[in-house]
C-alpha cells in the first residue's frame, strides 16, 4: 500500500493483512558538484524500485514517507531518528520493517537499527527508460520481493 | 481603364484570398489525417486503448507466460509511466486467455505455479491466494472473486492488450 489517503483507508479496513513495512532511507545534499547529479540519479533508481515492489506485494506491505537525511549527517544521531520512527510505526500491528537503501554507510548500524537493512547496490549513471534498464531493474525488484517474502 | 482592371485585380485578390484560405483550412485538416495514416507511432497506438506487449501469437503455449509492458497513464494531476502485466496462455479450447495478475484479495501480484505445494495454479504470496488454471478463485482462500481477464485482439501475429475486465462484465466466451 501507498501513503496516499486511499491506501490507507483500505489498510484501516484491512490491517490484518498488513504486517509488513517498506522504509526507504534516502540521503540527500548539495554540497559536492561532482556527485550531485549520481546521487539525484540514484534517488529517482530507488523510488522506481519502491514502486515496483509496492506493485508487487501491494496487498501485505505498507510503503512509508520516504525518510530523508543529509548524507555527510552523523549516523549514529540518525539511527535513533530512525528508530522513533520505527516505534511509531510499531504501534500498529506491523511485524517486519524493512529499511532499504543504496547508502552503504547504513551497513556498519546495521544491528542498531530496529529493522531489516535491506542494501542494495546503486546502479552508478545510464537511462531509465531503455529497455535494458528496464529489465535490469525487473529482475532486482523480483529478488527483492522474494527475499521480503522469506520473512513471511 | 485603369479604374476597372483596378476592379478586376480587386475581385481577383478576394478570390485568390478566399481560395488561399479554403486551401489552408483544407490542408489544416489533412495533415493530421495523414499524420494518422503515415506516423508508424500514432499508428501502433492508433487502435484504441490497446498495447502491442511484445508477445507473438506463435509463442502462446498452453503454459501460462507473465508479459510485461508500460503505459503512461495520467492520473488525475500525475502523468506516470506505469508497469503492466498479464498471465498468458492458450486454453483447453485453444483460445488464447489473458489473465490480469492482480489478486482480488488485496492486490498483490500473482504467479503461475508461485507454491511448489500447489501445481497448476495461479498463487498470491500475499496470503497464500489461489486461482485454478482457468481464473476461478480457489474456495477458503482468501480471493472472492475470478482473477480480472484483459480484452484482447491480434494484429499480424501479435498479441494486443486493452483494457481490464472483470469476469462477469467480459463477454461471455462462445461455447462449442
Ligand atoms: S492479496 Fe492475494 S491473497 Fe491477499
Amino acid at each position: 500500500m501507498k501513503w496516499n489517503k486511499e491506501n490507507l483507508k483500505q489498510y484501516v479496513q484491512a490491517k490484518e493483512y498488513v504486517d509488513t513495512i517498506v522504509l526507504p532511507l534516502m540521503p540527500f545534499h548539495l554540497s559536492q558538484n561532482a556527485e550531485l547529479e549520481k546521487s539525484a540519479f540514484q534517488r529517482e533508481v530507488l523510488s522506481i524500485f519502491l514502486t515496483e515492489i509496492e506493485q508487487e506485494l501491494t496487498g501485505r506491505i505498507m510503503l512509508t514517507p520516504d525518510y530523508n537525511y543529509l548524507k555527510s549527517t552523523d549516523k549514529t544521531t540518525e539511527v535513533e531518528r530512525i528508530n522513533a520512527w520505527i516505534e511509531e510505526i510499531t504501534t500498529q500491528p506491523f511485524e517486519h520493517i524493512f529499511l532499504i537503501t543504496f547508502d552503504s554507510t547504513w551497513k556498519k548500524h546495521e544491528e542498531s537499527l530496529n529493522g531489516h537493512l535491506l542494501w542494495l547496490p546503486g546502479i552508478q549513471s545510464g537511462d531509465l527508460h531503455s529497455k535494458e534498464m528496464h529489465t535490469f531493474i525487473h529482475g532486482q525488484v523480483e529478488q527483492i520481493s522474494e527475499l521480503i517474502q522469506s520473512y513471511w | 481603364m485603369s479604374e476597372e482592371k483596378q476592379q478586376v485585380s480587386r475581385r481577383t485578390f478576394l478570390n485568390y484570398t478566399l481560395t488561399g484560405l479554403g486551401g489552408f483550412m483544407a490542408a489544416g485538416m489533412l495533415v493530421p489525417m495523414l499524420r494518422m495514416a503515415v506516423d508508424p507511432v500514432l499508428q501502433t497506438s492508433g487502435g484504441g486503448d490497446f498495447t502491442n506487449v511484445g508477445l507473438a501469437v506463435d509463442d502462446i503455449t498452453t503454459e501460462p507466460q507473465r508479459v510485461d509492458w508500460k503505459i503512461d497513464q495520467v492520473d488525475g494531476w500525475y502523468e506516470s509511466e506505469v508497469s503492466k502485466s498479464a498471465w498468458v496462455f492458450k486454453n483447453d479450447k485453444n483460445e488464447i486467455v489473458a489473465f490480469s495478475p492482480v489478486c482480488k484479495h488485496l492486490g498483490c501480484v500473482v504467479s503461475w505455479e508461485g507454491n511448489e505445494d500447489y501445481p497448476n495454479e495461479f498463487f498470491c504470496p500475499c496470503h497464500n491466494g489461489r486461482y485454478y488454471k482457468d481464473g476461478t478463485n480457489v474456495p477458503h482462500t482468501p480471493p472472492l472473486a475470478p482473477l480480472d481477464e484483459y480484452d484482447q485482439k491480434i494484429e499480424n501475429g501479435m498479441l494486443f492488450l486493452g483494457k481490464v475486465r472483470t469476469r462477469e462484465e467480459a463477454k461471455p466466451r462462445e461455447e462449442a
